[in-house]
Parts: C-alpha cells; sequence; structure tokens
C-alpha cells in the first residue's frame, strides 16, 4: 500500500468514526473551503468558477498542502460556464456581473416577477418535471423559448451545450475524487445533494418574499407543493449518494428557520416536507449532512425526532457548544469555528477558539473541525493553517 | 397529443416508456432492451432538469 493510501485510509476511519458520533485517533478537519482555494492557489474567483478544472486544481493544490482529513472535490460548485451556456439568469458571475474576484452570487428574483406567479401552485403539483420544463427554465433561462413561442437556435443550443456541458462536469468528480485520494490521501467529504422542498420553492421559484405572501394568502398549495417535490428530491439524492454509505448527502439549508418563517409555519409546513426525506435516506442507509446556514437553535427539538446518526448537524451561526449541548448525544456536530474569527482576528485567537471547541465539544468524540460557514476569499491562509496545526496537534484523543 | 391528458411521471422519469411504446409499431425484437435503454436516457433529461434546479 503506497503511503497516500495508507493515508487515506486513515483518515477515512477516522472522519466517519466522527460521523457516526464515534471517538476516532484524534478530532478530524473537514474545512470547507471554496474560493478560499482561489486565494491559496493564487486565482480569482473569476477562474475557479468559469472553469471547473481550475477549481478542481485549487482544491488539490489545498488538499495537498494541509493536514486535512476529507474535503469536498470542489467547494466552488456552481460551474457558471454551464450557468452561462443555459443562459441562466439568477447568478451573478464573477469577471462580469460583479468583480472578477468576488465570489460567485445569487440573484432573488423581484417579487412581482417571480420565475413562478402565484396563480401555478396547481401546475406545479400536478407534474412538476413538466413544469420546470415548459415554465420554469423558460424564464430562468435567457435562451429558451417558452411553449408556443417560435423555437429559436440559441434555445435549441441551450439544451444541447447545457446537458453536454453538465455530463462533462458530473464526469469530472470520479477522476477528482480519485485524485484528492491518490495524490493527497484525502477523503472527498459529502456525495449528493438535497434541499428542503419549502427551500427549492423560495430560492427558485417563488423567491423569499413571494413565497412569505403566499404562506398567508395559500398555506395550503405551498404544502401541497412542497409534497409534490418530496419525491423528486428524494430522487435527486438518492441518486447522487455514495453507493459505499460512508459519506454524508448534503442537504444545504437557507431559509426554513425562524425568524424567516414562524415556528407554526416550521411545524406544519417544513418540517413535515422534509423529515420524511431524511427519514427514507436513513432507511436506504444515507447519512444526511444539516448545512444549517444561519440559526436553527430553535428548531433542535424538532431534529432529535430523527433516529441517533442518521444526521450530521452543521453548525453556523448558532452557538456550536448550545448545538452541543443539546443534541451532541445523538448526533455528530461540525463547524461552528467563526469565519470573521478566521478571517479577521489573530491566529492565536482561532487557536484559543479551537482550544474551547475541542475541550467542550469534542473531548468525547462526534465532533468535525470546520468554520461555521463556506469559506470564501476573506479567510486568512495564516488563520487556517492556525487551524489546521492547533486542532491536529491538540485534538489528539 | 394532447400533452395534459397524459399522467404525471414518476420521479425519474420525464417520457414513460408506456407513452413512448404506443408510437412504436409491434415489437418484433426485445423488449424489455428497448426499454431499459429508453428509460437510462430519458433519466439523463431527468437528472439535467432537476439538477438546474436543485445543484444550480
Amino acid at each position: 500500500m503506497s503511503d497516500k493510501e495508507t493515508l487515506y485510509q486513515q483518515r477515512l476511519k477516522r472522519y466517519t468514526t466522527a460521523l457516526r458520533k464515534g471517538k476516532p485517533d484524534c478530532v478530524p478537519i473537514r474545512p470547507f473551503v471554496a474560493e478560499f482555494t482561489a486565494k491559496y492557489a493564487c486565482m480569482t474567483c473569476q477562474e475557479v468558477s468559469y472553469d471547473y478544472r481550475r477549481a478542481f486544481e485549487a482544491a488539490l493544490k489545498c488538499a495537498a498542502d494541509f493536514d486535512w482529513d476529507a474535503v469536498a472535490a470542489s467547494m466552488v460548485y456552481v460551474w457558471t460556464g454551464l450557468t452561462h451556456a443555459v443562459g441562466l439568469k439568477y447568478y451573478g458571475v464573477p469577471g462580469i456581473d460583479i468583480p472578477a474576484d468576488t465570489g460567485f452570487q445569487y440573484r432573488e428574483p423581484p417579487e412581482d416577477n417571480a420565475f413562478m406567479r402565484s396563480d401555478e401552485y396547481e401546475q406545479l403539483i400536478a407534474d412538476p418535471t413538466g413544469f420546470l420544463f415548459n415554465v420554469w427554465l423558460p424564464r430562468v433561462s435567457g435562451d429558451v423559448s417558452a411553449a408556443g413561442q417560435p423555437v429559436t437556435f440559441r434555445s435549441n443550443l441551450s439544451f444541447l451545450k447545457g446537458g453536454m456541458a453538465m455530463m462533462s462536469y458530473f464526469h469530472a468528480f470520479g477522476p477528482q475524487i480519485e485524485r484528492l485520494r491518490r495524490e493527497c490521501g484525502t477523503v472527498s467529504a459529502i456525495s449528493g445533494i438535497l434541499k428542503a422542498p419549502f427551500d427549492i420553492l423560495a430560492d427558485k421559484l417563488r423567491g423569499y418574499l413571494g413565497l412569505a405572501m403566499d404562506l398567508h394568502e395559500r398555506p395550503g398549495e405551498v404544502k401541497r407543493a412542497c409534497e409534490a417535490l418530496m419525491p423528486h428530491l428524494l430522487h435527486v439524492a438518492l441518486s447522487s449518494a455514495d453507493p459505499a454509505r460512508q459519506v454524508p448527502i448534503g442537504l444545504w439549508m437557507h431559509r426554513g428557520c425562524v425568524p424567516f418563517i414562524s415556528h407554526d409555519q416550521f411545524n406544519s409546513l417544513y418540517w413535515p416536507t422534509l423529515k420524511p426525506i431524511i427519514e427514507e435516506l436513513w432507511r436506504h442507509g444515507h447519512q444526511t449532512m444539516f448545512y444549517a446556514e444561519g440559526r436553527w437553535l430553535a428548531h433542535l427539538d424538532a431534529f432529535l425526532e430523527l433516529p441517533e446518526q442518521s444526521i450530521v448537524f452543521h453548525a453556523d451561526q448558532d452557538d456550536v457548544f448550545a448545538v452541543h449541548k443539546k443534541i451532541g448525544h445523538k448526533f455528530c456536530i461540525s463547524g461552528g469555528i467563526p469565519n470573521y474569527l478566521l478571517a479577521y482576528e489573530s491566529p492565536q485567537a482561532v487557536r484559543d477558539f479551537c482550544k474551547r471547541v475541542i475541550d467542550e465539544v469534542a473531548f468525547d468524540g462526534g465532533y468535525i473541525c470546520d468554520a461555521s460557514a463556506i469559506m470564501q476569499n476573506e479567510v486568512s491562509i495564516e488563520n487556517i493553517r492556525a487551524m489546521t496545526d492547533y486542532v491536529r496537534d491538540y485534538g489528539q484523543y | 397529443m394532447d400533452e395534459s391528458k397524459q399522467p404525471t411521471p414518476k420521479p425519474g422519469v420525464c417520457i414513460p416508456w408506456e407513452e413512448k411504446k404506443k408510437e412504436l409499431p409491434p415489437i418484433q425484437g426485445n423488449e424489455a432492451q428497448f426499454r431499459q435503454v429508453w428509460q437510462e436516457v430519458d433519466g439523463m433529461a431527468y437528472t439535467y432538469i432537476w439538477h438546474l434546479l436543485v445543484s444550480f
């Protein structure tokens, strides 16, 4: 066995032991580094977002240089070369819409011109896939012709280029994951994607403002739309999950928590249309990583309804110590190292905070070290090195 | 074809094999192979639209 393969096996064991709430040899480090990789590899945000091969190279360079157990194959996940080919309007592309060294941005649709209208719920519910092709895509793409409109060269090309680009991109992940293993001894941290039905409605269809109004004006339709999306989102998650069932599916949680919605709306709509998906994934042997962007402390009791070890809870702006006290007996916790600390404070301040996390959260296993949020290019290289070295040294069990 | 009368495709499906089969003359060969390959390629179109929605 090569040195890299030996290292890979050590790291895989360390990472998966912690995922299952166990106590490995030391605290695993799994930083979700996005535009940070560009900074470290001396590239711009434009370079890594518009050319996924550059993003892969930057991710490999970081994995080779830092003693990290697991990373995402590329955390600059949105390849804007593909979104350009499709003609998607809802991205701010670095180097075109925004400065070349700013990470790509999502654009919220205007309330009066959302990608789905408030009177179109029944159409979505009746046939979600047909709605996406026939109604949604022509609205989110500047190139795709709507039903009944003339077929155009640009419309045809959008499907051809978009389809081939997506196939090229997705097929590139296998070799990238293999290179991470062979060249760096690093584990690919996640596999598969899931979003809550509510978040899909808010992010991509009605917009947050539109959906906020719908929750009051047509709550029944909102719930039935979420229910109609559930089997499809489950299918996407299952079909992209790790066949070996070692690493979790990423659930990217956006605006389903208070104060974006009320407690009642969480309990009657968000959670009942997400929980069954998580339970079904677990029945298939797949863990889900709750990447809980924002603050979710108000909903931890609901998450405790899930089977033990079925999720990994990633603490963003929540107090990681409070999260651990509340759900650490049942689930692995990750994250909680504040991004502002990693970006703007001293290496000693980073080490001090990491010590506290190791002492109070990681002391009995079931913790994976990471920043609170995805790390973009404001994060300091010196501080990332301080976090890595300190956790590796002090985080031995 | 009145597309509004079609049944709602299940997850993973854009045009069900049963719908496609109605457009074809009687199958003389191995239907199982036709079905399998149709469904595999049809599933790619499903992957395309749902990943545009969820991943991009």
